[in-house]
């Protein structure tokens, strides 16, 4: 069953009975008796049984085409061929229901036609299809035939006893002419093709009607009783007819045949007729099936070959290099990208051994992911990500391998950790420098004050000292240490402080891209995005972009620790950039819980911290970068992500000079 | 006109007593305060000397103390002791008029050279200002054409041409010129012409 279901909701009744319906009806009818006229070769039992009825294909076709709802048609045409044709009686009863009856029979089988889709808008192109529309087609005559016969026997025109004889012969007919021109003209789609097969093809397709032709003039121009031993040659055109040109070609021949059966038999009819109905009835369904089968295999090989095409272009045009693995781990096939990755200029040499490539490759596994080295046919070797999967069976024992050249992966990779290493060393710098600069400023004072303590000692030891001469020495000498161990932290602090505040205009993309990418593993662990927002022209402050780097690189981690206490699903930071000619501003806010309003005041003294493993420099450390650039690093509580939000601005002419 | 005092600024209670121990020691009077605020409430006018404060307090910073002391209009000295190195800050007190900073901990003999030096600097400031006090009264007394022979007399002209110039003869010339130097209690010719050009520059009343 197809799954094209808005063919089979009906369209507004009003649109369904316009002109062209009603033109079609007319031309119906008058084909249907044309038809009846045509094909009423023998009255058989008073029934008005003709070898093959063409107007009930075309009753079908109609039904099919306009809609079941027409049937009123049918059985109008049936009544006026009995009128017509047979000269029934106008005021017969029986004739009225008996074309009331085939058009409700019809009616049902073009509705149930139409509910498996198997209407005008879907030409038969498979042995399923097929199959189903003889059955159903087999199925409804058959209660057609034996309602007529009922009818007939009923109102005592029939004797019963002949009603068994007659209602094979009805059907038959019947079934024979819905099975060679229904199929055939129901729908118009594979005849568009037509014109240009006969412009290509015209020779071939004179010479099978020509064969077609001398098949029927053969066995009709044989004497009557050899007509049907010969009949099976009519077969070998139509199968070798079905068989180049699948289901219409099938189809139309069994027409032509049947038409020349129809003028062939016009003037001597071998009998028993039915013999004659049987075959043709064989003939049309033989032509039905094959066609089908053809026409379904077409298909098949057109969908095949386009699978190829595009696996051919995708191969062409992938960027990474696949192979294709036969059994015996030879290379079956390999793409451009993969031969420009081994160095194979020429092409692909005749039994190349994956061995040779991917020496270190072992395919055990199904499915697989490897890190390996790659040989060139240079010698040359190179880093390679591959992947390969078992191909299923029946094409099984193979593999298909893909390479992508590792170098520019593992080079980025390599850079990022350099990059992290050199943020590491100058945040490990800048926490001693801190707590260099904490220790000597809390150190100092004390130290201040010894030092004027033994100085004055010193100068109240006067008097003391011509006596005791050790007592000013050794006040000089606690003095004189006193000195050396500030000189010591003044050192300590120099140490750290020189050097590191490089000022130059810094440009903002660059830091924030460069933070944003060493970010990017650790955000895809946590399950987190990072989104940045840059609003427009931005000035460049002048700052010390490595120490601008530090305080982001602070700042979003803790940004992702928050996020990741959170219990939010969509674990969210962003980054806005932004500013004008005065001063340039970047916000970092997440999604985290926040801090603790006990906490938000101290946030950027030393040793401050929510964090078990954390020394609270962070902060601090971010916030005396920012503020040597002539900046300021502030928090607010409430972001617009609901957690936390920090804020850096830097004035654009760097730090006043008073 | 008190004795001249330092005047110790620090937070710290052990850096204060330390330095005003080592300061008295050197022969200097001190004077402590916890803070600036301290300091600005209770400051007389009379007080000469010099302040040594510290830069960073929990109040108001030495900066700030000095800053409201110049809009005060008191003029006495300041030295700034200053952390390791903050050189930024010690650059911002120099201009904005102090004598000079030094650096914690402090060499005893640098700050009373230091300390020694505001003290001198404030004494001359204060000597000027008396001077030029006396000055102004001195003149005060001197009559229009006493002040005329003054100025004249500055200029550099003869008797005879102040004489022609005020249309006076040379000699009452010579006796406003006596007058007027016994007034201003000038010996010689060029105290004169000294008070003199101080005088042009604050015209009579």
């Amino acid at each position: 069953m197809t799954q094209f279901t808005s063919a089979a909701v009906p369209a507004p009744l009003l649109g369904r009975w316009n002109y062209r319906s009603w033109a079609a009806a007319a031309a119906y009818i008058a084909l249907y008796v044309l038809c009846d006229w045509l094909s009423y070769v023998q009255p058989v039992l008073k029934l008005g049984i003709t070898p093959w009825n063409p107007q009930a294909g075309l009753t079908l076709i109609f039904l099919l085409t306009v809609g079941p709802q027409w049937l009123g048609c049918t059985a109008l045409a049936s009544f006026l061929a009995e009128l017509l044709v047979r000269n029934a009686s106008p005021t017969s009863l029986l004739v009225l229901a008996a074309s009331v009856w085939i058009a409700l029979g019809y009616g049902g089988l073009a509705a149930l036609l139409r509910h498996w889709h198997l209407d005008h808008h879907h030409p038969i192109r498979t042995t399923a299809a097929a199959a189903k529309f003889a059955g159903a087609c087999v199925g409804v005559t058959i209660v057609i035939a034996a309602g007529y016969v009922v009818l007939f026997v009923a109102s005592g025109v029939l004797p019963p006893e002949h009603a068994l004889r007659a209602l094979p012969k009805l059907l038959i007919g019947d079934l024979t002419g819905v099975l060679t021109l229904t199929p055939l003209l129901v729908s118009t789609r594979p005849w568009g093709a037509a014109p240009s097969v006969w412009r290509q093809h015209h020779w071939q397709l004179l010479g099978q009607l020509a064969v077609l032709i001398l098949s029927v003039w053969l066995i009709f121009g044989l004497p009557v009783t050899l007509q049907l031993r010969f009949f099976y040659l009519a077969f070998v055109p139509v199968i070798w007819i079905s068989l180049r040109w699948g289901l219409p070609g099938g189809l139309l021949a069994t027409l032509i045949l049947q038409v020349g059966l129809i003028i062939a038999v016009q003037d001597e009819t071998p009998s028993p007729l039915i013999d004659l109905q049987f075959l043709m009835l064989t003939l049309s369904l033989t032509a039905l099936l094959l066609g089908a089968a053809v026409t379904e295999r077409a298909g098949v090989l057109q969908r095949v070959a386009m699978r190829e095409a595009e696996q051919r272009a995708l191969l062409t045009m992938s960027p990474d290099g696949v192979l294709a693995i036969d059994a015996h781990g030879r290379v079956r096939m390999a793409n451009p990208a993969a031969l420009e990755l081994f160095g194979a200029g020429g092409g692909l040499a005749a039994a190349t051994s994956l061995r040779e490539w991917l020496p270190d490759l072992t395919l055990q596994e199904p499915v697989g992911r490897a890190t390996l080295q790659g040989r060139r046919t240079d010698g040359r070797n190179f880093t390679a990500d591959i992947a390969w999967a078992r191909l299923d069976p029946p094409a099984n024992a193979g593999f298909m391998v893909t390479v992508r050249d590792a170098t520019e992966r593992l080079r980025l990779q390599e850079e990022a950790r350099e990059r992290d290493a050199g943020v590491a060393r100058a945040m490990r710098f800048a926490v001693a420098g801190e707590l260099a600069s904490a220790l000597a400023h809390e150190l100092n004072q004390p130290i201040t004050a010894l030092v004027s303590y033994l100085r004055a000692s010193d100068i109240l030891a006067a008097p003391f000292s011509r006596e005791n001469e050790r007592l000013k020495t050794t006040l000089g000498k606690a003095a004189h240490e006193a000195m050396r161990a500030s000189e010591v932290l003044r050192r300590l602090r120099d140490f750290y402080r020189t050097g590191t505040l490089k000022r130059e205009p810094v440009h903002l993309p660059t830091v924030c891209g460069s933070v944003a990418v060493a970010f990017q593993d650790r955000l895809r662990r946590a399950n987190a995005s990072l989104v940045t927002h840059m609003g427009g022209p931005l000035p460049m402050p002048q700052a010390d972009a490595m120490q601008l780097e530090i305080v982001l690189h602070n700042l979003l981690a803790n940004a992702l620790d928050a996020v990741c206490h959170s219990t939010k699903a969509r674990r969210r930071i962003e980054l806005h950039v932004g500013g004008d000619a005065e001063e340039v501003f970047l916000r970092i806010e997440d999604c985290g819980p926040g801090v603790a309003p006990d906490l938000a005041g101290k946030l950027f003294e030393p040793f401050v911290t929510n964090k078990p493993d954390g020394m609270g420099l962070g902060l601090a450390i971010s916030r005396s970068f920012i503020r040597a650039s002539g900046g300021e690093l502030t928090f607010e509580p409430s972001g617009r992500l609901g957690g936390a939000c920090f804020v850096v601005r830097i004035p654009t002419r760097g730090p006043a000079e008073s | 006109m008190s004795a001249p005092t330092v005047f110790v600024v620090d937070d710290d209670a052990a850096v204060r007593d330390a330095l005003s121990l080592l300061i008295s020691l050197k022969g200097l009077r001190v004077s402590t305060f916890s803070c600036g605020e301290d300091f600005l409430a209770v400051y007389e006018p009379r007080w000469r000397g010099c302040l040594l404060t510290d830069l960073q307090m929990p109040g108001i910073s030495g900066l700030e103390l000095q800053r409201q002391l110049a809009e005060r209009g008191i003029t006495l000295p300041v030295i700034v002791l200053t952390a390791h190195g903050d050189v930024a800050t010690a650059r911002a007190a120099l201009k904005s008029g102090a004598v000079d900073f030094l650096e914690k901990p402090v060499d005893d003999d640098v700050l009373i050279d230091v300390l020694e030096n505001a003290i001198r600097v404030d004494e001359e400031r204060y000597r000027a200002q008396a001077l030029e006090l006396h000055v102004s009264q001195r003149l005060e007394r001197l009559t229009a054409r006493e002040r005329d022979v003054l100025l004249l007399l500055s200029e550099g002209l003869q008797h005879r041409e102040i004489a022609a110039r005020l249309a006076i003869s040379p000699r009452t010339v010579e006796v406003y010129k006596a007058r007027m130097m016994e007034k201003l209690q000038c010996r010689t010719l060029a105290e004169v012409v000294r008070i003199g050009a101080e005088a042009r520059l604050r015209p009579a009343q």
